[in-house]
């Protein structure tokens, strides 16, 4: 039953995630005008690193910059959709997630935490999501 | 008698070069020296560079990796950051400039150009490629122009050159625009795969992948220099708003870069030459070695000597985007889209 119930748990996360990647693709093609489609990096490029920029209430934000900082390589910065929702392709096989730091900026905000939501599995994940929350600071 | 003494002097009662007040005064010189040299990490100038997506794993990159790798920006006071913005893109570049994501930006030229007469205060300042060799490589059953006709070529950006030289290569050899079908695919690397996974039938690749190409066993029909003038490919831009008041930043970058240019064409430095492409763009060492080769050996002017503009090669790019429909009558002067004075006080003629 313990088992059971585990599988379940395992299977409804791995339904959020993907769920939750299906509507990041979705919206970021939008609104990107179909850039960041198959074409725009090379598949075996290791996992995607997705999710949503949010206020400290669980509210999205729009036009959050995303910076995925990795260890001894370039970093990547995207900006969060309409939905406050981001995505980052792969950056090399070679990269372990370990070695890579998502943050996130605004102005009038500060980052308060960074919430990795895909839960790690045996196999090497296509999609990781990870969430960056936000809190409103007063304008000096 | 052994060659080395088997007792070092301490252990053998022999005196140590230094009485032990100098050794004190020794470590205190260098732990003077080492403060010294965190203070010139900490005041280090920050400087972003956008890279395009498309050029992160690709040749275009080789400038930059090697100034960064060599620490040439590092010496020059510099703590360099390479960002790559997404969505990326060619003619996303100087976006990245205007919403504050780097500081200066790699972009291809008709970009600039095309941003700059849409208002964008953006300059080139320094050249990083000049006459880019793109190779036509084709499926292996492909034997000949005559057969890519009713064919799918993978083109990058219309407003390109790689585009434009692509098409007058065709056209210099009877294929001409109808005659074929167009994918607009960004990027050597994504190109390459869709000429991997049979979609497209012919894409102009750079180095290394139009080596690599061959030895997978895809043919070249021709390369895109042959087609052309020369002209001048990518360039460092900033916006001149932001230059004014950073002139010590980009002085000290188109110093490390005009000593990593330099670095890449002395033939004494070949080996860790090939190792940086290695590393950037998951290329063998044969294919790397073979595309400095191909670079230098004889010289084909594919890198600038230290990041020196050539008005006549940015005057070239002008006239082919007119030649493409881009640019209409009367067509712009070639100085408008540069600033060389930032060359001359980093001593670049």
């Amino acid at each position: 039953m313990g088992m059971f119930m585990k599988s379940l748990a395992v299977r409804a996360s791995m339904t959020a995630t993907l769920f939750a990647y299906a509507l990041l693709v979705l919206t970021c093609a939008a609104w990107a005008g179909g850039e960041g489609g198959p074409d725009d990096h090379v598949h075996d490029d290791g996992p995607n690193y997705f999710g949503f920029v949010k206020d400290t209430a669980g509210k999205t934000i729009r036009d959050a910059k995303v910076t995925a900082d990795i260890k001894g390589r370039p970093s990547v910065v995207a900006r969060t959709n309409a939905a406050g929702a981001y995505r980052i392709p792969g950056f090399g096989k070679d990269i372990s997630p370990n070695n890579v730091t998502i943050s996130c900026v605004k102005e009038g905000y500060k980052q308060t935490k960074t919430l990795l939501k895909t839960r790690p599995s045996k196999t090497p994940p296509t999609a990781i999501e990870i969430e960056c929350t936000m809190q409103q600071v007063k304008a000096k | 008698m052994p060659p080395f003494p088997s007792v070092i002097p301490a252990q053998a009662g022999i005196q140590a070069p230094f009485p032990p007040k100098c050794w004190l005064a020794f470590v205190l010189v260098l732990v003077m020296y080492a403060d010294k040299q965190f203070e010139a990490i900490a005041q280090a100038i920050p400087l972003r560079y956008g890279q395009a997506i498309s050029a992160a794993k690709s040749i275009f990159g080789l400038p930059i990796f090697v100034g960064e790798r060599e620490g040439f920006f590092r010496r020059e006071g510099l703590n360099f950051k390479i960002i790559i913005p997404i969505p990326g893109g060619s003619d996303k570049m100087i976006d990245a400039l205007h919403d504050d994501t780097v500081d200066i930006t790699h972009v291809a030229v008709p970009f600039l150009i095309r941003a700059a007469l849409n208002g964008s205060d953006a300059v080139a300042v320094a050249a990083e490629f000049t006459n880019p060799i793109y190779s036509l490589v084709v499926k292996p059953e492909i034997k000949s122009f005559a057969d890519l006709k009713g064919k799918l070529i993978g083109l990058a950006d219309e407003a390109g050159t790689i585009s434009i030289s692509t098409r007058r290569l065709l056209a210099k050899n009877d294929v001409n625009n109808g005659d074929f079908r167009v994918k607009i695919i960004e990027g050597t690397p994504t190109r390459w795969n869709c000429l991997k996974r049979g979609e497209c039938d012919a894409v102009p690749l750079g180095q290394p992948q139009d080596l690599i190409a061959q030895k997978e066993g895809f043919h070249v029909l021709g390369i895109s220099n042959d087609a052309v003038p020369d002209f001048l490919y990518t360039v460092t831009a900033v916006r001149k708003s932001w230059a004014e008041k950073k002139r010590q930043a980009i002085t000290r970058y188109l110093r490390g870069l005009g000593t990593a240019l330099k670095f890449i064409r002395d033939p004494a430095n070949r080996k860790s030459v090939v190792k940086t492409i290695v590393e950037t763009t998951d290329t063998p060492a044969d294919i790397a070695q073979q595309t400095l080769g191909l670079f230098f050996e004889p010289e084909r002017r594919v890198l600038p000597m230290q990041g020196e503009i050539n008005l006549g090669g940015l005057n070239q790019v002008i006239a082919f985007m007119a030649e493409a429909g881009l640019l209409k009558q009367p067509l712009p002067n070639p100085e408008r889209f540069v600033e060389l004075k930032y060359l001359q006080a980093a001593g670049v003629k």
